[in-house]
């Protein structure tokens, strides 16, 4: 159901059936240790060239997050994904494995939540029953992509922001899923896997033995991964994570597959973004320019609902960075609007401070990674009851700020909320 | 002692440079190719100035070393060709006397690019 | 978003944004740049020693090649850009700085095959110093015609 110009209700429940992500190893080593599936020792994968990886790193969430929702391919009805290569060919290419409607999706870093809101709208609308939302960034293709090769000794400039090596899946779906059966799907998880890519293989789709062998291998790590998942949260738990001593930029991440799902997290209702250009010249600090597309469409949003920011639990901002999240806080001010405590910037807080990434993650991947694997948890184990999700992104291409174009951004918001399960 | 001192003064002038450098990255937030080209120009000015051969005497490869150098073989080279050859000597002047290195930077390029690869990178 | 115009917001950003840390970087420039100044001095110095009857000139363009292969395979086995992001102008400005600017554009697109990849995209940040270079030197010797 619309509501005021930009937002919309869902009126029949779109509920999160699983998640699934998969980051690189800096990523692993990050404020998040400890929420993702599946974190990758190298991120070429195994593969030749980083645009390959991050194809497959988009392919293998899809198929986890199916897999980990105890369903099979024939009964997803479509799938929403996007990234950041050119013509978004990291999920194009991840969908040659998969005989499922796909619709291509591009928005920048806001992709996930683009993808989530159309999903929602669709199951809503009653033009599908399950749909898949995915997106993926990998910090080699984008930087070769938009800034400069790898190896040229550049400084990066302080602006800056480190994109997130990762891809996640959330599946969407009309059907209520029952305890029963999330937790038969979970149990299954490592079998169903391992036997759709044995199945993908004999039907000659999916590549070689070799690949094969390399995901048992993947796979038996991620079991020493999760056995050892106590023993991460503790090492974690010492290493105080404070970014300039804010208190609010704190995570705790400890979560495995089997962690206590006691609420259902449904998608109720979300605000599509207006493109919004402050005049931001500066290709290298993003934050700046899209805090105002996040704050537009936050405003938007508390029109449309009519609603105040304490009716969250939290609010997330994607990946504005540091600086970013210094501008949408100053811009709120300016209209009188005050977020205390229970406002988190994803990319901000994704990195440790020692880890030099300047304003933290950014791309596709970050705000995908940290609500799949950090938010979404949160929501299910009962520690958040309501959540408002702004991912952001800066639509520039690398001719753009060549040809003395201002960067614009767009952010795009969706609510979370929770129902007993 | 003379070697200490020569080495000094090369690592002052060098260092120099390359701290104006660093400046005008900080100041004007140029990327690596700009500054390249930036002081390749100013070693072509020197040249042309001929303040290059007095800073190149005090500092030798304080001043040869960085792309400073290389502007100012361009522009020497130039020179030469021109008074020995006339028009043709200009044209081709600065190309012959930088074309060593040129070919080299092509070679080696060529050649790694063959044998390596790029790796992704943790900071 | 009507209580913030356009030109404050670009102000805003222009004074609160991160800027570099200026003296740490220039200090780093400044000793990463005339290490590498003194290595060129160094194997020039040697040349000298190990064949003394090479001429001055011959002694500075071997100096050269010798630098530019070190660059490059520094490049190539991934530390010059470890260095770069510690010392900036230091190492982009020596001539290894140049050769690094060609090489790791070939080696970053040498999985897109030899021909359009390598050879290609070799000059994509080198190439306007070539540019610059061979016009200046043009502009530079039809001036000399005329002393």
């Amino acid at each position: 159901m619309k509501a005021g110009k930009q937002s919309f209700y869902v009126d029949n429940p779109v509920y999160i059936r699983s998640a699934y992500t998969i980051v690189g190893p800096k990523e692993g080593e990050s404020n998040f240790d400890g929420c993702f599936d599946l974190v990758l020792k190298n991120d070429l994968w195994g593969e030749k060239s980083f645009e390959k990886a991050e194809s497959k790193m988009h392919r293998e969430a899809i198929r986890g997050a199916v897999c980990l929702a105890g369903l099979n391919f024939d009964e997803i009805d479509m799938m929403l994904a996007g990234d950041l290569l050119n013509e978004i060919s990291a999920s194009s290419l991840a969908m040659r494995y998969f005989q499922v409607p796909f619709v291509g999706l591009y928005n920048a870093c806001s992709t996930f939540s683009e993808s989530i809101l159309l999903g929602s709208a669709l199951i809503d609308a009653g033009c599908a029953r399950t749909v898949t939302c995915s997106t993926s960034s990998h910090f080699a293709s984008a930087e070769r992509q938009y800034r400069y090769p790898l190896e040229l000794g550049n400084q990066r400039t302080p602006t800056s922001q480190w994109t997130v090596t990762g891809a996640g899946c959330t599946v969407l779906t009309a059907n209520r899923p029952t305890r029963e059966e999330d937790k038969r799907a979970r149990e299954s998880f490592e079998e169903k896997l391992t036997a759709m890519r044995t199945e993908n293989m004999s039907n000659g789709v999916c590549g070689s033995e070799k690949e094969q062998e390399k995901g048992s291998e993947e796979a038996n790590g991620k079991k020493i991964k999760h056995s050892n998942i106590s023993e991460g949260a503790a090492k974690s738990a010492k290493t105080p994570f404070s970014f300039r001593k804010k208190e609010d930029d704190r995570v705790a991440p400890q979560c495995d597959k089997f962690y206590e799902r006691t609420r259902l997290a449904k998608i109720t209702g979300g605000t599509f973004g207006k493109v919004v250009d402050l005049g931001i010249e500066d290709e290298s600090n993003m934050g700046g320019a899209m805090a105002p597309a996040a704050a537009d469409t936050f405003f938007a949003h508390l029109e449309d609902t009519k609603s105040s920011p304490s009716d969250y639990d939290a609010i997330f901002t994607g990946d504005l960075g540091r600086f970013g999240k210094e501008a949408f806080e100053y811009i709120l001010s300016k209209e009188g609007i005050k977020l205390c405590g229970t406002y988190t910037d994803c990319g901000a807080s994704y990195f440790k401070p020692e880890q030099k990434t300047f304003q933290g993650g950014s791309g596709a991947g970050c705000v995908n990674t940290v609500f799949n694997g950090y938010i979404l948890k949160k929501l299910e184990n009962g520690t958040l009851r309501k959540v408002l999700v702004l991912a952001t992104g800066a639509l520039l291409n690398k001719d753009t700020p060549l040809q003395k174009e201002t960067i614009p951004g767009i952010s795009h918001a969706f609510v979370v909320e929770t129902e007993d399960f | 002692m003379e070697y200490f001192l020569t080495y000094l003064k090369v690592f002052a002038v060098g260092g120099a440079i390359c701290c104006l450098g660093q400046l005008l990255i900080n100041k004007t937030k140029m990327s690596s190719a700009r500054i390249l080209v930036t002081f390749m120009l100013l070693g072509v000015i020197l040249e042309v100035s001929g303040a290059f051969s007095y800073l190149k005497e005090f500092a030798s490869a304080g001043v040869t070393v960085p792309i400073v150098g290389f502007g100012s073989n361009l522009a020497k080279g130039a020179l030469e060709g021109a008074s020995e050859e006339g028009l043709l000597g200009a044209v081709k002047g600065g190309m012959s006397a930088v074309s060593a290195g040129l070919t080299s930077v092509i070679v080696f390029g060529f050649v790694f690019a063959l044998l390596f690869k790029s790796k992704s990178k943790k900071i | 978003m009507n209580m913030l115009s356009k030109q404050e917001y670009v102000d805003f950003v222009k004074e609160k944004s991160p800027k570099s840390p200026m003296w740490r970087s220039m200090l780093a420039a400044f000793f990463v740049g005339g290490l590498i100044c003194c290595v060129g001095e160094g194997v020039s110095d040697l040349l000298k020693l190990i064949f003394p009857a090479m001429t001055e000139e011959d002694v500075a363009t071997w100096t050269t090649v010798v630098m530019i292969f070190a660059g490059s395979f520094l490049t190539a086995i991934g530390v010059y850009d470890k260095l770069g992001h510690f010392a900036g102008g230091g190492s982009i400005i020596p001539i290894t700085g140049f050769a690094n600017s060609v090489v790791s554009p070939a080696v970053e697109y040498n999985r897109e095959g030899v021909f359009f990849g390598v050879c290609a995209k070799m000059f994509v940040i080198a190439g306007p110093i070539i540019v610059f270079g061979i016009v200046a030197s043009v502009i530079v010797g039809i001036i000399g015609l005329f002393l």
